[in-house]
């Protein structure tokens, strides 16, 4: 990396602060608190994963960080100003489906974000094959979706949310689709990922080993209404591996998590 | 097995064989089936007049697919579209759907006269349907998440109808299209056939009141290969157009083409 990573500044390029975040679902059964006293900051290139029972809110509280739904009270800042819409300058979202558009083929689908800018064809030709290049599928742009695996169809997906260089990427349950070993592998790959591009991640995810393995924070949420647990940080060594995972203090905080976890689904 | 291919080439065959055997070996009087032969000469002897009626019906036909289909997309797209409008709607016109529209030609007859008008609006309503059916239901089926993502890539209104939304409908509209299209060419023939001083289906019932067979099989000749030529026109449209589709570029890849209206193979 040529640029030193700046670690400390909350409020500068990547940073996201969500202040006293609130949401009240209007069903048809009248109102429900879906999202209560929300409050964090992620620094620039971190690593936060988000973990709760189903259906805490964990996804509404990413797409709300996205700008792609509304929120009933408090403010959520990335690099330092408010979100109010999908602004993919600032937000790369990347989905549980990959969500590929299935008429394009990879490399036109990770160039999609910039035709909608009207960038013109060989620049953004040139990008989306840098991205596949990032997730080594240079190889693939051709391909149609499907064409090619799921594992595959999500790193496309992936490099498609970071073809506009945002400094934040958003990931909602990513590889929740995928095998198991497909699952690991894609871990591995999203850390290297990372750790080049040095993005700060917003994960969603419902597996507590995904959540440590990736982490450098993990922040547990109660069940509905959604309210902030715990935020734990993980302080295990980078780069991390298969056998991270057999790690006692590893598994002393899949478990602390788990307890969380446990009680709440009591 | 021999490929299936080859069997569908050998029953045409057989059936053409068939055509031309029976009536000259005496086993079906000509009157109800004249030979083959027979059928071609009069066709080619009597080219003029199949080619004057041949270029009216294609007349409205044309004019007809463009009411049928024009407003067949833009009113399934409204009613796939919009909620509203589609639980208002949707039940009319699937029920609708199941009413013999032929009845409605004498009247169509009484309000625009039996000349081309009549052929061309009862053509329309038929094939206006179905193409409307296909088309609400192709934009139904569009994933949402397809269009949550474009919201996230920070793509307009306009850029998720033109970028997502008809890319996404264009196989089903197709289908819809085809479907339309014959639906369009049948109307079209039957009302020649109902009422009328010009056009394929007029010719067909002209000979037919003069019991002359060959004149008429010879029409229905001239008819199945204006259908037949539609729908390989509307299949390679359909082909073009959904490319992208699984199975449909499986099969291309093996040789053949599949309509989008087939269901696809399990994966």
């Amino acid at each position: 990396m040529d640029a030193p990573v700046v670690r400390t500044r909350v409020g500068g390029p990547g940073s996201i602060q969500v202040q006293n975040l609130s949401h009240v679902y209007v069903g048809r059964d009248g109102a429900s608190p879906a999202l209560a006293d929300i409050d964090f900051a992620v620094e620039p290139g971190r690593f936060v994963v988000l973990v709760g029972p189903s259906g805490c809110g964990k996804t509404s509280l990413l797409m709300m960080l996205a700008g792609l739904r509304e929120h009933s009270g408090g403010t959520i800042l990335c690099d330092g100003r408010a979100v109010t819409g999908p602004d993919p300058d600032r937000l790369g979202v990347v989905f549980q489906e990959a969500n590929l558009f299935p008429w394009l083929s990879a490399v036109d689908n990770v160039a999609f974000p910039l035709t909608l800018r009207r960038v013109k064809v060989a620049e953004r030709r040139r990008r989306a094959q840098e991205m596949l290049r990032l997730v080594r599928l240079e190889e693939f742009g051709r391909r149609y979706p499907h064409e090619l695996s799921g594992g595959m169809r999500q790193r496309v997906s992936i490099a498609r949310g970071l073809v506009q260089d945002p400094p934040v990427l958003l990931m909602d349950e990513p590889f929740a689709a995928l095998d198991e070993q497909t699952r690991m592998s894609m871990g591995d790959e999203l850390l290297r990922i990372w750790s080049e591009t040095r993005k700060t991640v917003v994960f969603v995810t419902h597996s507590l080993t995904e959540a440590v393995y990736l982490a450098d924070e993990v922040i547990v949420m109660s069940a509905r209404p959604g309210r902030i647990i715990e935020r734990i940080e993980v302080d295990l060594p980078r780069p991390r591996r298969y056998e991270t995972m057999s790690d006692p203090r590893f598994i002393a905080l899949r478990d602390r998590i788990w307890r969380h976890i446990r009680a709440e689904r009591a | 097995m021999p490929p299936p291919a080859a069997v569908r080439w050998a029953i045409i065959a057989t059936l053409i064989v068939l055509w031309e055997a029976m009536p000259r070996l005496g086993m079906i009087s000509p009157l109800f089936l004249p030979p083959l032969s027979d059928t071609l000469r009069v066709v080619v002897v009597d080219w003029p007049l199949y080619a004057e009626a041949l270029v009216v019906t294609l007349g409205e036909v044309a004019v007809a697919l463009v009411f049928a289909c024009g407003g067949g997309i833009m009113a399934g797209a409204l009613i796939g579209g919009l909620p509203t409008l589609r639980t208002l709607l949707l039940p009319v016109m699937s029920s609708a759907y199941a009413v013999p529209l032929v009845v409605l030609y004498p009247v169509l007859t009484v309000w625009l006269g039996i000349g081309p008008e009549s052929k061309v609006a009862f053509a329309a309503i038929n094939g206006f349907l179905p193409t409307t059916l296909a088309t609400a239901a192709g934009i139904r089926t569009i994933d949402p998440n397809l269009v949550l993502a474009a919201r996230s890539m920070g793509a307009t209104l306009t850029q998720r109808i033109t970028r997502v939304i008809i890319p996404a409908a264009i196989p089903t509209v197709l289908a819809g299209l085809r479907l339309g299209g014959v639906l369009v060419i049948v109307g079209v023939v039957v009302s020649e056939m109902l009422t009328s001083t010009a056009g394929i289906g007029y010719v067909v019932t002209r000979y037919r009141t003069v019991l002359d067979s060959a004149h008429v099989f010879g029409a229905v000749l001239l008819i199945v290969l204006l259908t037949l030529m539609f729908d390989t026109l509307a299949r390679f449209l359909e082909w073009k157009g959904a490319a992208w589709q699984p199975h449909v570029v499986s099969r291309e890849r093996r040789g053949r083409r599949t309509p989008v209206g087939e269901v696809a193979p399990a994966e």
